[in-house]
């Protein structure tokens, strides 16, 4: 099996907990897929590479040389960051370029807007503010 | 954003990765409403204390959150600072928002 494909199915993240059941969010923003931005967002290499693509689209060739990293190392971070939604690769002539996707960045800052002390969103997702609990 | 005041990649990464569970999102969200004990936490969210205890240390260990002693009972709350800067951040990154302030100087 190619290894891109065996990566397409090894690294599907989130996988489904049991733990959890999926909330309902005044946002329509599913937590898993809240958990998973900041996933990808949670490492040295994949912000530096965020950073670079915000300056404009790269190819992943560029990436390898600008970040001074194993290829394999910089496609595997290329596709959690994909997977995430945070960037996209398109194909512009003979090159794949890879580019930032501002809508989820918007929805990242949504999130972190709700989020502010005080700024609780009404319909709390776990009816904390209705379950009645000491010190109210 | 100016080069003084960019956080340093490993801060950023530690507070993005306190963000990247679940469990904690949904501490910080009741957090957003008031502060809350131990106590509170554990019965909304129904899980161990000993895993709350180490998501509130993930999430107090990236800044995030900060607690208050009141008697016996100790308060957690939303560090405002922390959650500006992480949504200063994430502006910084925006598709052509690049600054020249590039901490891996890419742009020279």
């Amino acid at each position: 099996m190619r290894r891109s494909l065996l990566l397409r199915f090894t690294y599907r993240w989130p996988r489904e907990r049991p733990g959890l059941p999926h909330l309902p969010h005044a946002l329509d923003l599913q937590l898993a897929r809240v958990a998973q931005w900041f996933h990808a967002t949670s490492d040295t290499t994949r912000l530096a590479i965020l950073e670079f693509l915000s300056q404009r689209d790269r190819a992943a060739g560029e990436l390898i040389q600008l970040l001074g990293v194993p290829p394999s190392r910089v496609s595997f971070h290329l596709t959690v960051l994909t997977e995430s939604g945070l960037i996209r690769r398109y194909r512009d002539g003979r090159r794949r370029l890879y580019s930032l996707r501002g809508e989820t960045l918007d929805l990242m800052l949504t999130f972190m807007r709700t989020v502010l002390p005080g700024a609780h969103v009404g319909t709390c997702p776990l009816s904390c503010c209705q379950a009645g609990l000491p010190y109210q | 954003m100016t080069t003084a005041i960019r956080p340093q990649p490993t801060l950023v990464a530690s507070w993005f990765h306190a963000l990247a569970d679940e469990t904690r999102i949904n501490i910080v969200e009741m957090l957003s409403h008031k502060e809350r004990c131990v106590c509170e936490l554990e019965q909304v969210l129904d899980i161990a204390q000993s895993r709350l205890s180490f998501h509130i240390k993930v999430l107090k260990d990236a800044g995030l959150i900060a607690d208050r002693k009141e008697g016996r009972w100790v308060f957690y709350g939303l560090q405002r600072e922390t959650l500006d800067q992480i949504a200063a951040y994430t502006k910084s990154v925006k598709p052509g928002k690049h600054a020249g302030s590039c901490a891996v100087a890419c742009c020279d």
